[in-house]
């Protein structure tokens, strides 16, 4: 089995209103997909599909084989940071050990290995020195960085990043896609994204997603959609299954 | 007055240990409320345990059921309000502000209704509304000792999944953790801590207990696991003050300490710049 993820006939709808309809593609394990497509398209929504927090209303979803909640186990999901309250009282060692949860033990501590592994992840996203600072007092993109690294400390085989860039500093971004790529190869990895310039350079293919879904190779991709102009017929909407 | 005069006087020991034990509870799980965002919904539950305490009350009265008393019943209300929030939260979340405030109503016009029905001079309602800390019997004071035992327990072992679910459900769920019935779980005890905390400052005053405490811990520090601590020793403070200033000015105990909470809050605003240590 060499696919990641696999979506078919994958439906999703809300009452009347069809937010996704008929997307089948398949992502070969390893590979980096950017997801782009115009606001209310839809972008979101699939991740959640992926991740199993919302139901298709029709079709299918196999992540390394397995249904979505089964499979979370191997995913790691960085949200955008906007969505979180920045004044709550919680450390950055904390956030990052929520990605450790799953090995509390019975007293709901964490041994010492565990702690060990949330300080690596702080390491491996180069702010290591920033462990007992209060998250609200981080910047965007280091606070960015910290749920990067909450989604790496228990070693995902797919990687699902909902803009990670959408609310940090151009030097934080390129910090985080340096990280991306040193990852590229070794984590399945898809990022909803609106910046397609930055990352054309960084991803083996784009999704391109509204209401529909197209899964181009960066060649297919028109100049137009980098500048967010989204247009139909896609140039060469072809190759959506693989 | 002195520690050595409370110390010594029959009507306020009980009270200041009642005081203390309450300042546990309203600082631990009053600093999941103001990190959550959820100081409304406990008040939603707060008020409607007067529809468990006034049915209760009259059947206590009316039917002369004597284990029908009113503080089991405003159990038995927080608890089934806690359930009911907690499923509205998961099933109608667009329109949770609204169910909460119908809850509050519906809670608060039951207790009522019965009051209403209910013959006789209702002082232990009175009490339970507007709080009696100088009531407090050495058997209050060793029930919320009891239950804070109990709640220092399940802190400690559920903290990270209780801050887990505060800070991001869905990573929470991601990690597998059940969240739909660790935020019961949480609301229940909650329901609990404010039915304790009602016999201190009352139903309408609980809120100010859990509420400001812990908000006030949030502008010295950073973690949620420092805010309770901090929240606590507030919490006794401002009990202990409101305790001393009521006893002296005859004013009621329950909103007295309400009134310095709100005091002192107000007093610790200007420093909230200084809250990233």
């Amino acid at each position: 089995m060499n696919d990641a993820i696999e979506v078919t006939d994958l439906s999703y709808r809300i009452g009347s209103s069809t937010i996704l309809e008929d997307l089948s593609f398949h992502v070969p394990y390893g590979e980096f997909i950017g997801i782009f497509g115009p606001n209310g398209g839809g972008k979101t929504t699939l991740l959640k599909l992926l991740l199993g927090f919302i139901k298709p209303s029709s079709g299918s979803i196999h992540i390394l084989g397995s249904y979505p909640s089964a499979a979370r186990t191997t995913i790691g999901y960085v949200p955008q940071i906007a969505r979180f309250d920045r004044k709550f009282p919680i450390s950055v060692l904390e956030v990052v050990s929520m990605g450790l949860l799953r090995e509390l033990n019975r007293f709901g501590t964490l041994n010492h290995q565990d702690k060990h592994r949330a300080h690596e992840a702080l390491v491996q996203v180069g702010i290591e020195d920033l462990g007992t600072k209060p998250f609200a007092a981080l910047s965007g993109g280091q606070a960015q960085r910290v749920l990067l690294a909450r989604a790496l400390v228990s070693n995902p085989k797919i990687l699902l990043l909902d803009e990670p860039t959408a609310s940090v500093d151009p030097k934080a971004e390129s910090a985080i896609h340096d990280l991306l790529m040193t990852l590229k190869g070794q984590v399945t990895m898809l990022m909803v994204t609106h910046d397609l310039q930055t990352i054309m350079k960084d991803v083996d293919r784009l999704l391109f997603i509204q209401r529909n879904a197209s899964l181009m190779n960066k060649d297919q991709v028109c100049g137009h959609f980098a500048l967010g102009l989204y247009h139909s017929p896609l140039q060469g909407k072809l190759d959506v299954s693989r | 007055m002195s520690l050595g005069e409370i110390l010594s006087h029959p009507l306020l020991l009980p009270a200041l240990l009642a005081a203390i034990a309450a300042s546990i509870a309203g600082g631990i799980m009053g600093s999941y409320i103001v990190a959550k965002r959820i100081v409304f919904l406990s008040g939603s539950i707060s008020h409607a345990v007067l529809g468990g305490m006034g049915f209760f009350l009259w059947l206590k009265r009316h039917f002369h059921l004597e284990w029908a008393s009113p503080l089991f019943g405003a159990l038995i209300a927080a608890l089934l309000s806690a359930l009911a929030l907690g499923w509205i939260r998961f099933r109608y979340k667009e329109r949770e502000d609204t169910l909460i405030a119908a809850l509050w109503s519906t809670g608060m016009s039951i207790g009522v209704i019965f009051i209403a029905l209910t013959p006789g001079y209702n002082v232990e309602l009175t009490n339970f509304l507007f709080g009696n800390i100088l009531w407090a019997t050495p058997r209050d004071v060793a029930i919320l000792i009891g239950f804070d035992i109990l709640l220092i327990t399940l802190t400690r072992l559920y903290h990270k999944q209780f801050l887990a679910i505060c800070f991001d459900e869905e990573q929470a769920l991601m990690q597998g953790l059940n969240v739909k019935k660790l935020y019961m779980f949480l609301l229940c005890m909650i329901a609990v801590s404010i039915v304790l905390l009602i016999q201190v400052v009352g139903a309408i005053l609980v809120v100010a207990l859990l509420a400001i405490p812990p908000a006030i811990a949030a502008i010295f520090s950073s973690r949620l696991s420092k805010i309770m601590i901090l929240a606590v020793f507030i919490g006794i403070g401002i009990s202990f003050a409101g305790i001393s200033a009521s006893y002296r000015l005859n004013w009621p105990p329950g909103a007295t300490i309400a009134l310095i909470a709100a005091i002192v809050y107000l007093g610790s605003l200007p420093y909230q710049r200084h809250s990233t240590t």
